[in-house]
């Protein structure tokens, strides 16, 4: 079973982060790589990526000639999605295990972040949108 | 260069989805196709993935000692994750566009767009 675990934080999250210490950043990346290494070893990975920064986030709707509109304004209180990993797992479980490890990434100071990980099931074909 | 559109919604407004006619449904659900084949066809086309609906969402955070510690509730106003259409294009203007065409095919529902991380782009 699929399952994308997601880091969510709002524009001030994302700004505390770009403020810690060069060491803490640094600490927060290499766990990241080896944390990627592991669920590569451990054969549940699928893919990851991390997104761009919310200052270039845009919302975009059809115009009534079917023409992109956007707008780049946000309220404070939106999550924006940070980045994801997708892992193939046994469980539900498994999935909540490894969602866990990802929470655990060094914090401020190297402590463990505790920062809440999304995590949802991921659907097989399109046809389970109905469901 | 790499672009993730992102579709979400509240728990209230999936449910509503979900009262729509069974073929409003198909209906859309056939241009969101259309949309997939077009991209694929252009060259465009990376990903797409649908995600089970917001009732089987968790937060996840580890404890100490790496157990998970799983919650279940979310504000009302929780924006959820449905879907996702991860496109290659030259511009932001084409992610715009072709977001701008998903959102036309929704009932209007505005799509967030979003470049990928350029040093994870490097690192691949």
């Amino acid at each position: 079973m699929k399952y994308i675990l997601m880091m969510n934080g709002k524009k001030s999250d994302f700004e505390g982060y770009a403020g810690w210490s060069k060491e803490d950043l640094q600490a927060n990346v290499s766990f990241m790589r080896a944390f990627s290494k592991e669920l590569k070893d451990s054969g549940v990975f699928v893919s990851t990526e991390g997104l761009g920064w919310p200052s270039e986030a845009k919302l975009v709707k059809a115009g009534k000639n079917g023409e992109p509109i956007t707008d780049g304004v946000f309220p404070e209180s939106k999550e924006f999605l940070a980045g994801y990993w997708i892992i193939d797992v046994e469980s539900q479980e498994q999935a909540y295990k490894v969602a866990a490890r990802a929470s655990q990434a060094p914090g401020p100071g190297g402590k463990p972040g505790n920062m809440p990980i999304e995590v949802r099931r991921v659907l097989s074909n399109a046809s389970d949108l109905q469901g | 260069m790499k672009y993730i559109l992102l579709m979400s919604g509240t728990a209230a407004g999936v449910e509503g989805y979900h009262a729509w006619p069974k073929q409003d449904i198909e209906a859309h659900m056939a241009v969101l196709h259309r949309i997939n084949k077009d991209l694929a066809e252009s060259g465009e086309f990376v990903a797409t993935q649908g995600l089970a609906g917001p009732k089987e969402a968790k937060v996840v955070r580890g404890e100490k000692n790496g157990v998970p510690v799983t919650d279940g509730i979310f504000p009302e106003s929780k924006e959820f994750l449905l879907g996702y259409w991860i496109v290659d294009v030259p511009n932001a203007e084409r992610a715009y566009a072709i977001a701008g065409r998903i959102s036309a095919a929704s009932v209007n529902m505005p799509i967030e767009v979003r470049q990928f991380a350029t040093h994870e782009a490097k690192s691949r």
